[in-house]
């Protein structure tokens, strides 16, 4: 069964997953161009900046791989409005599973691209001294990133038009309470709290917040 | 009697449309026509049965299981054609019957290879690229080659050419044949249902007009041309169902009725009228007759 929804599952998502591969793979190795030991402290400084502002794009890209696979997952059974998986034999909540496991094995590609990239760039670039290359680190935290995307918006996918109403409604009614309370000059910062739970430790994204650095101090 | 679907009391809401006690018994071995105008809750009702909707009150019963708590273990035994083909449009016809062959352990290989060949299908062809025809023949493929014990058919032919159609149907009566399954099919192609079914239900409005053996109800119904015929409210209780009655010309009138025997003449005798001519009517006469009558009823 297993082998048949990921197969079904690769033929709608082939072409996310082999280019979120191939940019995984050469984002480490592009952050890393020009570094050498060779101008000491100032070579460091400009390298830890290159890492530091090439870092953003892997929280990016991770959020991108986790959206587009889920929704890619759940697209052929939205077309059919869910009734052939519906009359399949076998308890819904496997069926769900079998759909996230297909999905996760397929984002294990650009996950190991990271890995590879985040090693190769490292092996092969001469970093300065005083600097250290965290590829295997680097690499963990974006395949987290990527599961953590991934969860949300399958769960969130799997939904129907009327579930993704209610979300789209209450972030809606965030916005709207946050406008109204800031006309009446009423001291309630609710964006910024919900920012502050979801994006601080232990919040669900907080692995998407910080610097992502390939090599640091 | 055994059945196959025992539905009883059954009552669902979607919206303004509401299916009303709606109560099925489907004998097992039998083809059931389910028959009903577009609209009527066949579809509804049809999707109830396999577990795909859930019911506000009643009771379905599925190859002597409780439906929906028993899902899985029915839908491994069931063959099911929705309406719509459903299935995954980037996939081809062998990737589509790779991907159901996984989930049925009952799967026979050389059947759905036989069906192939007779349906004429292209194994590499993708599964919106078929035509209305071509995608009708693989869902029955698809169902007949799971070797389910019930299949479940809502309005599989409609829509398609009578070539197509016959080649659906002959699998189809090949298949029970064979296997001694049940069928459980709906249309609103009442001329289609009449050549093979063993027992009919009809459908209006959410609610179960009639559910009788198909040749109960072709040989019951009749047009009676009835001369000095009583008012309405003086015929008394007829031994027959008095599906409608009008004025024809004269002193005589049509009246359309329902389980009809040779030997009810006699009523007629009884309350002073005479019986002019007994007329068949065919399933779609008596259909539509059956439908007026069971609207007029309910205002």
């Amino acid at each position: 069964m297993f082998r048949v929804i990921l197969f079904s599952q690769w033929k709608w998502s082939r072409l996310i997953v082999v280019a979120g591969s191939i940019a995984g793979f050469a984002l480490p190795i592009i952050s890393m161009q020009g570094a050498s030991a060779d101008r000491g402290a100032l070579q460091a400084q400009e390298l830890l900046r290159a890492a530091q502002s090439w870092g953003t794009l892997y929280p990016v890209l991770a959020a991108a791989l986790g959206l587009l696979v889920a929704i890619a997952t759940w697209a052929a059974d939205h077309r059919g409005r869910h009734i052939h998986a519906l009359t399949l034999p076998l308890p819904r909540w496997r069926y769900v599973l079998l759909r996230f496991g297909a999905g996760v094995t397929l984002l294990a590609g650009p996950m190991l691209a990271v890995v590879l990239g985040a090693v190769l760039a490292t092996v092969t670039a001469t970093i300065p001294p005083g600097l250290q290359g965290y590829p295997i680190a680097l690499a963990l935290r974006f395949a987290i990133a990527v599961l953590v995307a991934y969860a949300v918006f399958f769960a969130i996918s799997a939904g129907t038009a009327r579930t993704a109403g209610i979300i789209l409604g209450a972030i809606g009614a965030l916005i709207l309470i946050q406008i109204l309370a800031t006309l009446a000059n009423v001291d309630l910062d609710l964006w910024g709290t919900l920012q502050v739970v979801m994006l601080n430790w232990p919040g669900p994204f907080a692995v998407f917040t910080g610097r992502w650095m390939l090599v640091d101090v | 009697m055994s059945y196959a679907i025992e539905v009883e009391s059954l009552r669902f809401r979607a919206g303004s449309f509401e299916l009303k006690d709606v109560d099925l018994h489907v004998p097992t071995g039998s083809i059931y026509g389910f028959l009903g105008p577009n609209g009527s809750g066949k579809t509804t009702t049809m999707r109830l049965v396999l577990g795909l909707l859930r019911p506000l009150a009643g009771r379905i019963a599925v190859l002597g299981h409780a439906m929906p708590e028993d899902g899985p273990r029915v839908l491994a035994r069931v063959g099911y054609v929705p309406e719509q083909p459903h299935l995954d449009s980037t996939l081809t016809v062998r990737e589509i019957i790779t991907f159901q062959a996984a989930f049925y352990p009952t799967w026979h290989r050389a059947v759905a290879e036989d069906l192939l060949r007779r349906f004429e299908l292209d194994e590499r062809r993708l599964f919106a690229r078929l035509s209305k025809g071509q995608k009708a023949k693989l869902m029955i493929l698809l169902a007949l080659a799971q070797r389910g014990e019930l299949l479940v058919l809502d309005e599989p032919t409609d829509g398609l050419d009578p070539v197509v159609r016959r080649d659906i149907l002959a699998a189809l009566l090949e298949y029970v044949s064979l296997r001694k399954a049940t069928i459980f099919i709906s249309s609103h192609l009442v001329h289609e249902l009449e050549r093979f079914c063993d027992w009919v239900a009809v459908m209006d409005d959410g609610r179960v007009v009639t559910e009788v053996p198909m040749e109960r109800l072709k040989q019951g119904t009749k047009r009676l041309i009835v001369s000095g015929a009583p008012p309405s409210e003086r015929t008394g209780e007829t031994p027959f169902v008095v599906l409608s009655r009008e004025r024809a010309n004269g002193a005589t009138e049509r009246w359309i009725v329902g389980e009809w025997e040779p030997e009810m003449t006699a009523y007629f005798e009884g309350v002073g009228a005479s019986l002019v001519d007994v007329i068949d009517l065919d399933l779609e006469d008596g259909f539509v007759e059956l439908l007026r009558s069971f609207r007029a009823a309910r205002g």
